[in-house]
Formats: C-alpha cells, structure tokens, sequence
C-alpha cells in the first residue's frame, strides 16, 4: 500500500465516520456542531486529497507504476476472483479533489442554510439527520472514485443512489418530495437492471471484474477476433439482434450510467429531485452524483465498440437537445438549473461518444464548479425571498443581493461558455471561463469526427503518439500495429465518420444555452420588481457568502490550472476506437490529436455563440415577461410542448404505471376469480364433507346406533320388569302357574314318552 | 259300597291344595295367604299318610308326614315374623299395599 493510496483511503472513510458518529450521536451534538462535525470530516477529507495530489505530482511515471499496489482478493467465486483496490490515476486523484472540495464548501453552505429551516419531528430536533446523510454520500462517492473493480463500483453506485433517496425525500413529510425520492430511486433501477445485465456479459465473457483486467481482457480477445481466432473471441465472433456481445456489453454497462447521468429516457427524476434541500441538489444532483455516470462511461471506455459509442453519442444528443429546449420555458429556479445539469451532462455523454475523451471529463469537473456555484447561489435565492422558487415573482434582486447575483453571473457565463477565442488575441492566449474550454473542445472533437482528415495522415500521427504513450505502459508499437493490419479493418476504427447532425444539433444547442441561462439569470435579479412583497423582503445572508466566493474562483480558475491536465494524463488508448485531444494548444499528452483547422471552424460558429444567446435573452426579457408571453401564445402549441417536458411523465405514467395498473387489475381478477373461486370451492366441499361426516354418518348412524342400544335396553328392561310387580299375589301366581305347568309336563309329556 | 283306595285321599289331598293354591293367590288379606300356606301343606301330609297307609313304604310317610307338620308350623312361625314386621312397615296387611319394589 503506497502512501498516496493510504492517503485515499483514509481520505474515503473519515466521511464515514462522521457518519457513523452523526448517525449514533447526531442527535446529541444538535445545531450545529452535528453540521461543523461534518464540516471538519470533509476538511480533512480535502487536506489528504490536496496532499495526495501533491505527492502525485512530484512522482516521474515510474514512481506512479510503482505507487500503484495490487488488489485485495476478497473472494474467489468459481473462476472469478474478485478483487478491490485503488484505481490510482490522475482522473481518480482529480475527481477526488473535485468531490471533496465541493462537498466541502457544500457543507459550509449547508450548516447556515439548514440552520434556518425548522428540522423537528416529533419535537426532536433532527439537524443531524441532514449530515449524516451527506457524510455517507461523499463515503459513497469517494469510494465510487477510486473503486478499480466495477463491483466496488456499483456497490458505491448502489449506495449513492441510496443516499440520493434518502436526501431527495428528505422533507418526507410532503408527498411531492417522497413522491419524488421513489422516482429517483426507482428510474435508477432501471438503468442498473441494464448495468447488471452488462456486469453479467463481463463476468460471463471477460472473466474479470476489475477495470484494468477486463481492459486487458477484451483487448486480448479482440486481437484473438482479428488475427482469426474466432473461437477464442465469443464477445466480437457472436452476435445478438446483429450487433457483437461486445457492443451490448457496452451498451448495457453504460445503461446504468443513462439512469444515474439521468439522460434520456431515463432524465425524468432530475427536475423532480428537486424537491430536496438547495444544497442537496447543488452536490447530488449537479456536481457528482449524476457525474457518476459520466465518470462510469470514462472508466469503461476502453471497453467500448464503435458501435457502442455512437449509441453513447446519440443518447447525449437527445438529452441534451430535450433539456435545453424544456428549459427555455421554466419557472422554477431550480428546474431551470435541474434541466441545463441534464443538458450539461448530454453534452459530457456525447463527448465521450465521439471519442472526446480528456474534453467531456475536463467538462465534468469544471461543471462540477459552476453549477453548484449556481445552485448555491440559487439557494440564497429562495432563501432571501422567504422560499420563492418562481421566477416570474422575482426581478431587480440584484441590488439587493450583489453578491449572489455576481457570483451566480459567473456561473452562466462560465456554462454559456464565455471566452475570447485564442485566435484573436496577442500571443494567442485564451482568456475564458472553465466552460468556455470544455464545451468548445467537445465541439471540436465531434467536428473533426464529421468533417475532419480521413485516414491518411492521422494513421501515421495516432500511432505514433500512441507508441509514445504506449512505452510506458509496457505494450510495443508492433502489438498496436499488427493488431490493426488486416483487410478491411480500418487501422482505427474512430476514423468511422459520424452523421453531420452530430454536430450540428448541439452547436445549435450551445446558442440555445446562454439563452435560458441568461433568462433566468435576467428575470431574478434584473429589471424591475415584479412582486414587490418579494423583493422587499429579500436579503443576503453573509454566512454563506465564502462558498459562493470560493466556487466562483474556483469556476475561473479551473478553465486553466490543474483540471485539464491532470484528465489528459489519464486519458486511455482503447484499440476499437480513440480518445482525442481536441484542445486548441494540443497538448497531445495521451490523445490523438485532431485537425488543426477545427478550432478555426468552431472559433466563427461557436465561440461567440454566448454573444449571440446573451443579447437574444436581454432583448426578449429586458422589458420582463409581457414579450416573452406574447410569444408564448403565438406559438401556444410549441409552448406547451416545452412546458409539459415533451409529455414524459404523462407518457410513462401511462405506459409504466398504467401498464402496472392494467397488470394489477388482470392479477387481481385471477385471484379473486381464480384463487378465491377455488379456496371457496374447497371450504364448500368440506362443508359438504363435514355434513356427510357429521349429521349423516356421527349423528346419524353411530349416535343412531348408540341410542338404538340405549332405547332397545330400556324397552328389553321394559319388558323384563313386567313381572317384578312388587305384588305377592303375582308372585304366587306365577309360582302356582308354573307348578301347574310342570305337573302337566311331567305328566302327560313325560307319560307319552 | 265304593272301595276307599289310594285314589280317593290322593284327590282329597289335591282338591285341598288346589284350594290352598286358591286361596294363597287370591286373598288380599295377607293372615289369609298364611291359611292359604297352612292348606297347602296339610294337602301334601294327606299326600304322605295316605302313601304311607295304601303305598310302598310303611312308615316313611307318617314321619314325613310329621316333618310337615314341624316345617308348617316353624314356617307359619317365620310368616308371621315378616307379617309383624311388614305391619310395622305398611301398618296395613294388605297384600297388595306392598309393592315399593315394583319396577
């Protein structure tokens, strides 16, 4: 055990023992120690995890090979051994970092948020209970982080989503929120029944659990497929419905990321988890929780057909078209930010579709920053407004929260992607905020897959970066090289163009983003007043000034320092398909680099897109809403599209629930006609019975012949006691009467004989 | 004149216990049914000395012929204990009164 992952390790159970001490003792440390308790746990937390990246950071490639121990084996099942251990990789140190940094401030936020909303039940105060939770998500989290098995894994998968219930129907007394709770959980469920089914492919075809042994797994059966082998390579020689086990392998596996990234079909519990606590939703449900999923298709990326991806790249697409459009039209403060988290993670989904490796995690973690920078901020929001979550009552806060409204205006510039293409200034350095970067290199990558070089040149390129990035791995060039050199078989099969709309559709989207964003942002804290009873009451609490301060630096700076190269350390070398470096410098650390002039193509697209989303929402909004309603009637019918979410929820209620009904009836009709029909048949047929038994044969025949016995006694003892009459006379009768009878006997009988 | 043979005492002895037997089943009085006995018996020692006199043995019948008479009277004796004490219960002695053991 090298000491960084000493570090990690330690740095993943203090949460849990401040859970487990929130959980025996919370009710004694009350407001708010229960919540500094919490606070201390997660700064320890963020100490060991800044010292291990410390540490990482001064170690040479060797060092980090050496850092790395092997797995504990827990169990041997069969052929299988499971093992756990650390993932140790910069992803693995960066994601740690990010996580317990926001937790951190998270936490902060929460002790002055949570201390305002009344927590009894049953007149027991119960501010504990808001902690314990959260201390065992970031256990959960953090171990899901650096789990180098896919079931350590999804035992943490598992459990965050447990703790995601457990927050989201935190206020359990109302319905909406523990409505809202089962959804959640329940939508999950769905999407882990496809990641199980995958999990089941694994261990069926790979053998292997572990992230580094499927890996190596599948590439050996891939080159087995390639050189002729068929035999020994069931996942590509065998084929379901048309498509490899291979490509349903992937498919199924990243079925559990759709459910918990809440992408489509599976995105209908985000906008309702919002039924928890502000802070609730800015950790869980925009910078890590649903980043799970993201952080999942990375992990498994290498295991990833071609096919596979574009399936991964579609379903990002949809999700992020079908969120950003929905959010154009919401009311709700937080269901506005609920639904770009939805757009923002369909982003990440279809980077990591289109082989954009380092770009959609370099998003995911400067993601993580901005919106739960603005959920905080949002959160400040309804707090200063007595719990007015409704857009439309807001307006012209600003001058009476500055500082919410600045730090929040970060944020939207930041998701919109606000930045001067390099191109333009002196000396070509950037100046943007973090989203600027990510999204526009996602969008560079899906550029170079649409319209970039063929084969050609890039073959030479990739390999050659490849064989650099491979030496230290221990693989040769001629492995790589001969495992691609047969007929038919293009060298990379990334270079597979993909359809132009994949391109096309979220550039568009990326003009529809600043544009809900800056509506949002616009109606709550510029113009004018719309409901002064709000408005006069608003206020900012400077408690909780310091997180926003410190994620809106952190939303800045994350565009430059650390994020990025840390992720494109990590980035992998699958063999079906590649991870590209779409950045603008190039960095070319582990990716394959794309098409020079991408970033001059996107520069003219989309780069000023945030310009054009910006004046669009201040042109419409800047008078308030009577524009934006007058629109609203004009195109009625697309308006309610948009407002009833594309009929979602109608659409599974019934189809899901109705069928469920349908299904409840049908049972029920079989048990009561059925199952009833045949235990009243058996309770009759006994009755019947009984009565055969009982009245006929008990009654009738024994008791008959008892009484028989009894009756023909008394009436034999009748007859037999006629003669005892008690009269002398009688008796002497009877004597003399058979004294005659005997004379008579003997004398004539006997005298005859 | 008829000849007085065995026949005529032995009809004597019958016609008296058929008398004897008559009385002893139709007297309510139960001092009747006593007299009834007395009959009875006397018949039968008739029986006796007339044996003795027309029949076989010579003697024999005039000894059982006074057994009968010691047995008649210790019985009568014994009768009429229980008929004291048959008073003393139903202070009547009517024959007929005691019939507590009827079924």
């Amino acid at each position: 055990m090298s000491k960084i992952e000493l570090l990690l390790m330690v740095g993943v159970l203090v949460p849990l023992a401040s859970f487990l001490l929130l959980a025996l003792f919370g009710w004694r440390l009350g407001k708010p120690w229960a919540g500094w308790v919490a606070v201390g746990a997660m700064t320890l937390t963020t100490g060991l995890a800044t010292a291990a990246l410390w540490q990482w950071h001064h170690l040479d490639p060797a060092g980090r090979a050496a850092a790395r121990s092997d797995p504990v084996v827990w169990a041997h099942l069969g052929s299988l051994s499971v093992t756990f251990g650390v993932n140790l990789d910069s992803l693995t140190l960066i994601m740690f970092f990010m996580v317990s940094f926001v937790s951190l401030w998270i936490f902060v936020f929460s002790v002055g948020y949570m201390a305002g909303h009344s927590d009894e039940i049953d007149g027991i105060s119960k501010f504990h209970r808001f902690f314990t939770y959260l201390s065992l998500f970031c256990f959960s989290m953090l171990l899901l982080v650096i789990a180098d098995s896919l079931l350590l894994l999804f035992i943490a998968w598992e459990l965050v989503g447990l703790c995601s219930y457990l927050l989201i129907g935190y206020y359990f007394h109302k319905k909406s929120a523990s409505d809202a709770a089962i959804k959640a959980f329940v939508t999950n469920r769905v999407g882990d029944f496809g990641f199980l089914i995958g999990l089941g492919l694994v261990v069926a075809y790979l053998g292997d659990l572990s992230l580094a042994g499927a890996a190596e797994k599948f590439h050996a059966q891939y080159v087995s497929w390639t050189t002729g082998a068929a035999a020994e390579a069931p996942l590509f020689a065998r084929t379901f419905g048309g498509l490899s086990l291979a490509t349903w392998m992937g498919m199924l596996l990243f079925c559990g990321a759709i459910g918990k990234s809440a992408q489509f079909p599976l995105h209908v519990w985000l906008p309702d988890a919002m039924e928890g606590p502000t802070p609730v939703s800015a950790l869980i449900h925009a910078a890590t929780m649903v980043a799970a999923g993201v952080y999942l298709t990375a992990r498994i990326f290498v295991l990833l057909t071609p096919e596979a991806q574009f399936f991964v790249a579609v379903i990002g697409c949809i999700t992020l078209t079908l969120a950003a459009l929905v959010a154009i039209v919401q009311t709700d403060i937080k269901k506005v930010l609920a639904y770009s988290t939805i757009s923002q993670l369909g982003y990440m989904i279809l980077g990591l579709g289109v082989g954009a490796w380092i770009a959609a995690l370099f998003h995911l973690l400067t993601h993580a920053f901005f919106k739960a920078l603005m959920f905080l901020g949002s959160g400040q929001v309804i707090e200063g407004c007595h719990h007015e979550q409704d857009i439309r009552r807001m307006g012209g806060l600003a001058r009476k929260m500055p500082v919410t409204a600045v730090t929040f205006l970060v944020g939207v510039l930041a998701i919109a992607g606000a930045g001067v293409p390099a191109v333009w200034l002196p000396h070509h350095v950037p100046v943007g905020l973090g989203g600027y970067f990510s999204k526009d290199e996602i969008l560079a990558v899906a550029w170079h897959r649409v319209y970039g070089h063929p084969h050609g040149d890039h073959a030479e390129h990739s390999h050659e970066e490849r064989a650099d990035a491979l030496d230290g791995v221990g693989m040769s060039v001629a492995d790589n090289v001969a495992a691609h050199a047969v007929e038919g078989m293009p060298a990379t099969a990334a270079q597979r163009k993909l359809p132009a709309w994949l391109f096309w559709i979220p550039v568009l989207m990326a003009y529809v983003t600043p544009f809900y964003m800056m509506r949002c942002w616009w109606l709550t804290f510029m113009g004018r007043p719309r409901d002064p009873h709000v408005y006069e009451h608003a206020h900012e609490s400077p408690l909780m000034y310091v997180p926003l301060i410190v994620l809106a630096v952190g939303t800045v700076l994350s565009g430059y320092v650390l994020f990025r190269p840390m992720v494109a350390d990590a980035a992998p070398t699958p063999f079906l398909t590649a991870a590209y470096d779409g950045s603008e410098a190039g960095s070319a650390a582990r990716g394959v680099p794309i098409a020079h002039d991408a970033h001059a193509a996107l520069a003219t697209r989309v780069g000023l897109a945030f310009v054009v989303g910006f004046v669009l929402a201040w042109g419409v909004y800047r008078r308030g809403l009577e524009l934006a309603s007058r629109l609203a009637s004009g195109l009625r019918p697309l308006h309610t599209l948009l407002v009833r979410k594309f009929y979602f929820d109608e659409l599974y209620g019934a189809l899901f629930v109705g069928g469920t009904m349908v299904l409840k009836s049908v049972l029920y009709a079989f048990d009561h006609v059925v199952v009833d029909g045949l235990v009243n048949l058996s309770a009759w047929l006994t009755e019947r019975l009984s009565w055969f038994s009982g009245r006929l044969l008990d009654q009738g025949v024994v008791d008959g012949a008892v009484n028989g016995v009894g009756s023909g006694a008394l009436s034999l003892g009748g007859l037999v006691r006629r003669p005892q009459v008690g009269r002398i006379r009688s008796y002497l009768l009877f004597a003399a009467g058979s004294l005659a009878a005997a004379v008579i006997w003997f004398a004539w009988v006997e005298a005859r004989l | 004149m008829l000849t007085i043979g065995l026949t005529h005492y032995l009809v004597l002895a019958a016609i008296l216990f058929c008398c004897g037997l008559y009385v002893m089943v139709t007297k309510r009085n139960a001092v009747g049914i006593l007299i009834g006995v007395e009959l009875v018996l006397n018949a039968a020692g008739v029986n006796f000395v007339a044996l003795a006199r027309y029949g076989p043995a010579a003697v024999d019948g005039q000894i059982a012929t006074l057994f009968v008479i010691v047995l008649a009277a210790a019985e009568a004796a014994v009768a009429i204990a229980i008929l004291v004490n048959y008073y003393r219960a139903l202070v009547t002695i009517d024959a007929d009164q005691g019939d507590q053991l009827r079924g």
